[in-house]
């Protein structure tokens, strides 16, 4: 004789330390045997008070503590809080300065897309395509030591320019680097595209819809893997990326397949950003001249810039003196992790760590 | 439309409700009264022409005198951008959620009541996230705000 068995949900916590978390994050789930049912989202592990500790430093000091906001695209956060600054006191930046400004930051962005490359096939099983992405990573790493002496944190784009020229060698040395990337992207692609495991675990897995994607403030290229063609460059332009002709890659589904694939085609269009930069790189001055106590006019500002994880924005308000009063800083994982509890449910564990990765959630910039 | 048409249509769309600051700035900076806040946020998001869908940040200031909330907001149809702010007294703080005008505001308005100590009505979770669960040393952000551990940096001459 049987009885009925009897059946419960049960709750498991996911990380602080699990290694697909990509940092320290806690996700609770709430299962239904194998079934995620219901997910929620714990941070705060690595608040560091990024924010506050702002207020007490001056313009010049926040660069450096906004390195350590984002530090896989920290070329970024320096460049968002210097354009906030900028905009604050109207400044004029030299055309080679930006001309630099846009090559680190387009060779930021391959970097950051590289690692999203390695981490997420080896969250889904395949180590191979990790070892592949840091070796062609290194490039950019030599480029980036050889310009700043930093391979991670590189307070180098500054208020009113950047912080010193490039070397010689610079030059050819990253022309090198990015034809040797583009020849490796479609070698990853040969890896992965057609991998039947790989297609198993994405395609149709964790799809956004584009109406909740732009609900939930959505941005960078999981919004454009979701099929909506928006853009920061190209929409709400910044910097000389007018000057520039690029491609804007938008995918349909909406599925970590997509959005994979989506990022491998930005790493194309950046290369393309890059040598057209490097060709047209002008002679000049590399900084404007900004006084050590900088006083911006009192005033607020929000800037923002595509970031490789979306949105950047950095609000700054100031009161005339060379404190701010107040940073806001926003990074594109803060939305992308509050809607894991959106699509993250009635689905596998194991497809809970592929849609975890295929957003590209740093938690720095969640926890500030 | 440029920032100069922006500026135009919405005094003619909201000429009591919006009221236009003198900050200097190339971008405009609207107050918005806390009272009409829900009503002004769902004409922005609906309006044919605005379509402001896309809740870039919202961020509390702490003036010393007062608190600001600032919302950046976004069209991602007609590419526009736009900021406002919602003044509040710094004792009894208290706003309306936007959560159903932008999903996205829930983590920002937690961040917030947590961090500012700004009430957030109609809220569904207004539950510690960035501090210890067990924090009870007031709300950080605050400018009056005090702790033997924080240590304001010297002023450099």
């Amino acid at each position: 004789m049987m009885g009925e068995i009897r059946t419960q949900e049960f709750i498991v916590n996911m990380g602080p330390h699990h290694p697909s978390t990509h940092g320290v994050c806690r996700l609770m789930l709430t299962m239904d045997g194998e079934k995620v049912m219901k997910v929620e989202p714990y941070i705060g592990y690595l608040h560091r008070a990024l924010e506050k500790i702002c207020e007490n430093r001056t313009y010049h000091q926040c660069i450096p503590i906004l390195d350590r906001f984002e530090y896989v695209t920290a070329m970024s956060c320096n460049y968002t809080f210097a354009l906030a600054a900028e905009k604050l006191a109207q400044i004029e930046v030299p055309e080679r300065a930006e001309y630099l400004r846009v090559i680190m930051l387009e060779l930021n962005r391959i970097a950051s897309h590289l690692i999203f490359f390695g981490t997420t096939a080896m969250d889904l099983g395949a180590l191979t395509p990790f070892l592949y992405a840091l070796r062609e990573r290194e490039y950019i790493m030599d480029l980036f030591e050889m310009t700043c002496g930093q391979r991670l944190t590189y307070n180098y784009i500054r208020i009113g320019g950047v912080a010193k020229d490039i070397p010689a060698e610079f030059v050819p040395q990253c022309r090198e680097a990015i034809k040797i990337i583009g020849k490796k992207v479609p070698e990853y692609e040969g890896l992965l595209n057609e991998n039947p495991i790989w297609k198993a675990r994405t395609i149709g897995v964790g799809v956004l819809p584009p109406e909740l994607a732009v609900a939930y403030a959505a941005s960078g290229p999981i919004l454009r893997a979701s099929g909506v063609k928006y853009d920061l460059r190209r929409d709400d332009p910044y910097s000389i990326y007018d000057k520039f002709e690029f491609d804007i890659p938008t995918r349909p589904n909406g599925d970590v397949f997509d959005r994979y694939i989506l990022r491998l085609e930005e790493i194309k269009q950046s290369i393309r950003i890059i040598g057209q930069a490097l060709e047209g790189l002008p002679e000049g001055d590399i900084k404007a001249k900004v006084p050590l106590k900088f006083k911006p006019p009192a005033g607020e500002v929000y800037s923002r810039i595509e970031n490789s994880r979306g949105e950047l924005g950095v609000y700054i308000l100031s009161d005339g003196t060379d404190k701010p009063v107040r940073v806001k800083t926003r990074g594109g994982s803060y939305n992308h992790l509050q809607l894991i509890p959106e699509i993250g449910t009635d689905c596998l564990i194991a497809d809970l760590v592929a849609i975890f990765a295929s957003f590209d959630v740093i938690m720095p910039e969640v926890d500030r | 439309m440029t920032t100069e048409q922006l500026k135009d249509y919405i005094a003619s769309r909201f000429p009591v409700m919006m009221t236009l600051l003198e900050t200097g700035r190339r971008e405009p900076m609207y107050e918005v009264k806390a009272g009409q806040l829900l009503e002004v946020c769902r004409a922005l998001r609906d309006d044919e022409t605005l379509k402001f869908n896309y809740l870039c940040n919202i961020g509390a200031v702490d003036t010393q005198e007062r608190l600001e909330i600032v919302y950046s907001i976004a069209s991602v149809p007609n590419r526009l951008r736009l900021d406002f702010k919602v003044v509040l007294p710094r004792e009894g703080a208290s706003i309306e959620s936007v959560q159903e005008i932008w999903p996205a505001a829930n983590w920002y308005e937690r961040e917030m009541w947590e961090l500012y100590g700004v009430d957030v009505k109609a809220h569904d979770n207004l539950k510690r996230f960035l501090l210890p669960d067990d924090w009870d040393k007031g709300h950080p952000m605050r400018k009056d705000w005090d702790d033997p551990d924080f240590v304001r940096f010297p002023e450099i001459e």
